[in-house]
């Protein structure tokens, strides 16, 4: 046990040496931060749009669309009459980026309910805004010409209907909204990915580094070769397990320092205090934990068999390239995953070894999975990973040994067989 | 003490031929022990049988008395392959502390250890570089270092000598002999055979995975030696033709006037040409048994198709033999 955890430290310490790690483990933060000082910017205002109304009537609803939008935080708008070149010298204008874009309409507004907006950013916040306001005018002007009261109409409009949201996971009600459940799905789906691909691949390099400096036969002969591939994949795990943990403590900082953040930017501090971590249950966390684990020990068990069965670099690229396929599958149904977590798609994901590390995190935090599902998940997976190891440990105690030409797919059977 | 090393009856094939056949060898405590043969004899693939990186197919190994292979032992044991690096990207000191623990020696003292010997070998100035920013005859004394830090009791060498410079080549005869000195047992492949005709105390000579001698360099060379015998006169020859003509005693003669080499005949007693000669009146200047070299021994036993194999390195890549 004593030389399987050299290995580990040994891994673990020349991999945490390198710049790429520090590399990564600041820009996680870096981009998070940027997140929040954007936010926080946004706020102060530098999201407002600019957009001209251009009324090709002569009933004024141009300005009665701007005045309509005069209460928007996002939303300055101004009305001009559409005369010969108008249309031209606007859409220069939005070019050179002085404007934002124009809203067209005429007199028929009320009557066919068709206008068009001219934008070089579609933003769906501003379209869904527009939308929302050329409703109302429209609302207002038919039931003034049908004889209704202003004020009423004015009263009428008055009351916004506001929609809480709250889902209900596996039989609990829980204060997240969709978009909030929905983000966190994606993003840990995303980082799952990521995470197994690229310390898999440093599994792979790694042996490979042994196998091309020869020192693999000093090491085979103080070490069997699967304590060495464990070491190996344990000392890799630990690393990328390191690199969530500066990750993870470093966001919950930087949001426990948001309020100082803003003020240094000259924000008010109470906007801040609106940006806020997802909340994560402790299940999920546990279950990303767990599902990142095994995901790793399946797919870096076969980039280190990858890894022993080629010689240099490049035969390793071709090499490893059915399994990152294996794993692009997962990365792939990330959207059909996210969108609908209970299709009969999802659920195959979830079961298969392969795809499951991946489909189990994202359908268990979209709620649509229940303990037993999970668990039956996770039998998989460990079923998959003893199978995987044994073969990959079978193809890595014959590979590190050979040089020379790769290995046919009939020679590789007959060194697990062996 | 057990003996260290036993191989009994080892065969071990690879798709297509078999490396080494049923060979058997035993290495006695405190010795230094040869392991002969051209390229291509199975000297490797017994050494790595030994190292537990290869199992063998039929027969078995015990080292240092059990009768598992050296993986169990390897903190008491330095291996040092025929094809050895290490990490580049390391630093000396670090490798040396890794593959220290790995042979499972505790991290303390592999650290002290390491140090004492880069100063040792003048390597102490560079224990936080990088490997790879050492020479390559530096990145020599690395791999030496970590093979014997631990103070092994059993030492085993495969083909140590290749690539090595003159001034490395020299610190590794010593160190060997010192092993030798203090007990301990060295086990080392070569296909240069002046390396062992200087160093091995016993020596076993393969070919094509099968033993052909397993003997004392002394008996080697008695058994497959000493046949031949350089004569100088000093002035008189006396009754020296005769006696050179005798069939018995004598095979074969070059006669060089002054001087004559005899190849003797098979079971004559060199002692008796001598006194043959004395009486016979001639003045001798010179009487030597000449004994041919491992190296002719080698090429007479293996033949010549695996001792021309066997010759090119010796010609082409033993820079050691002239300066060591």
């Amino acid at each position: 046990m004593h030389k399987v955890w050299a290995i580990i430290r040994r891994e673990f310490v020349e991999r945490v040496r390198t710049r790429w790690f520090w590399v990564s483990a600041i820009l996680g933060p870096v981009l998070f931060a940027g997140i929040i000082v954007y936010q926080i910017v946004q706020s102060l205002g530098g999201g407002v749009r600019n957009i001209t109304v251009v009324d090709g009537g002569t009933l004024g609803y141009g300005k009665k669309v701007v005045e309509a939008l005069g209460a928007s935080k996002t939303i300055r708008a101004n009305a001009v009459n559409l005369v010969p070149g108008v249309l031209d010298s606007l859409k220069r204008s939005v070019e050179a980026k002085q404007l934002n874009g124009f809203l067209i309409l005429d007199d028929s507004l009320p009557s066919d309910g068709k206008a068009e907006y001219r934008a070089s950013n579609l933003s769906l916040q501003t379209i869904d805004e527009l939308q929302r306001t050329l409703n109302r005018v429209v609302e207002k002007v038919r039931l003034e010409g049908k004889g209704v009261n202003p004020t009423v109409v004015d009263w009428a409009q008055a009351l916004r209907v506001t929609l809480a949201q709250k889902k209900i996971a596996r039989g609990e009600i829980t204060t997240e909204n969709a978009g909030q459940s929905f983000a966190l799905a994606y993003v840990m789906a995303i980082l799952l990915f990521m995470a197994i691909l690229l310390y898999g691949v440093n599994v792979m390099s790694s042996v490979l580094e042994e196998k091309t400096t020869r020192i693999i036969e000093v090491l085979v002969s103080s070490l069997r070769p699967f304590q060495l591939m464990l070491g190996k994949v344990a000392g890799a795990g630990a690393v990328s397990f390191f690199q969530f943990v500066i990750w993870g403590v470093s966001a919950r900082l930087l949001v426990a320092l948001r309020v100082p953040i803003a003020r240094l930017l000259g924000a008010d501090p109470a906007s801040a205090m609106d940006i806020t971590l997802p909340h994560i249950p402790f299940a999920t966390v546990a279950v990303f934990m767990a599902f990142f684990l095994g995901g790793f020990l399946l797919y870096s068990a076969m980039f280190a068999a990858v890894g022993a069965m080629s010689s240099n670099e490049q035969e390793a690229r071709q090499a490893q390239q059915p399994v990152t396929y294996l794993l692009m599958i997962s990365y792939l149904s990330i959207i059909g995953l996210t969108n609908d977590p209970a299709s009969t798609f999802a659920r195959t994901l979830s079961m298969v070894p392969f795809t499951s590390p991946i489909a189990t995190p994202v359908r268990w935090t979209a709620g649509s999975m229940g303990m037993g599902e999970l668990a039956v998940s996770l039998a998989m997976l460990l079923i998959g990973i003893v199978a995987i190891t044994w073969v990959a440990s079978r193809i890595y105690r014959v590979g590190i040994l050979m040089t020379g030409k790769r290995p046919t797919m009939k020679e590789l059977v007959r060194w697990v067989r062996a | 003490m057990s003996d260290p090393v036993v191989v009994d009856h080892v065969t071990k094939r690879f798709a297509g031929h078999t490396a080494v056949d049923s060979l058997s060898l035993t290495v006695p405590s405190g010795i230094i022990y040869g392991l002969l043969g051209p390229n291509g004899a199975g000297k490797t693939t017994t050494i790595r049988m030994l190292m537990d990186i290869y199992e063998p197919d039929e027969g078995s190994v015990r080292v240092l008395g059990t009768s598992a292979g050296g993986r169990a032992h390897s903190e008491r044991i330095g291996y040092l392959p025929e094809e050895r690096g290490l990490y580049p990207k390391m630093r000396v000191l670090d490798v040396l502390v890794f593959l220290a623990e790995a042979k499972g020696v505790p991290r303390r003292s592999a650290r002290a250890k390491a140090l004492d010997w880069l100063d040792r070998l003048g390597l102490g100035d560079w224990r936080l570089r990088k490997v790879s920013e050492l020479s390559k005859g530096m990145q020599q004394k690395v791999q030496f270092i970590s093979t014997v830090l631990h103070d092994p009791d059993l030492v085993i060498l495969d083909e140590p000598f290749s690539g090595l410079d003159p001034v490395n080549s020299q610190v590794l005869q010593d160190t060997i002999v010192d092993y030798r000195r203090r007990g301990k047992t060295v086990l080392f492949s070569t296909h240069i055979m002046e390396h062992a005709e200087k160093l091995c105390d016993r020596l076993c000579i393969i070919a094509r995975g099968r033993k052909l001698i397993d003997d004392s360099l002394t008996e080697v060379k008695r058994t497959h030696g000493g046949k031949h015998v350089i004569v100088v006169f000093d002035g008189s020859q006396g009754g020296a033709q005769q006696l050179f003509g005798d069939r018995r005693l004598v095979a074969k003669v070059q006669d060089f006037g002054q001087q004559a080499e005899l190849e003797l005949a098979d079971g004559a007693d060199p002692q008796e040409i001598l006194r043959g000669l004395v009486n016979s009146g001639a003045r001798l200047s010179r009487f030597e048994l000449a004994s041919p070299s491992l190296h002719k021994i080698f090429v007479d036993l293996v033949g010549p198709e695996a001792a021309t194999a066997a010759a090119v390195p010796v010609g082409a890549t033993d820079k050691v033999s002239s300066h060591a």
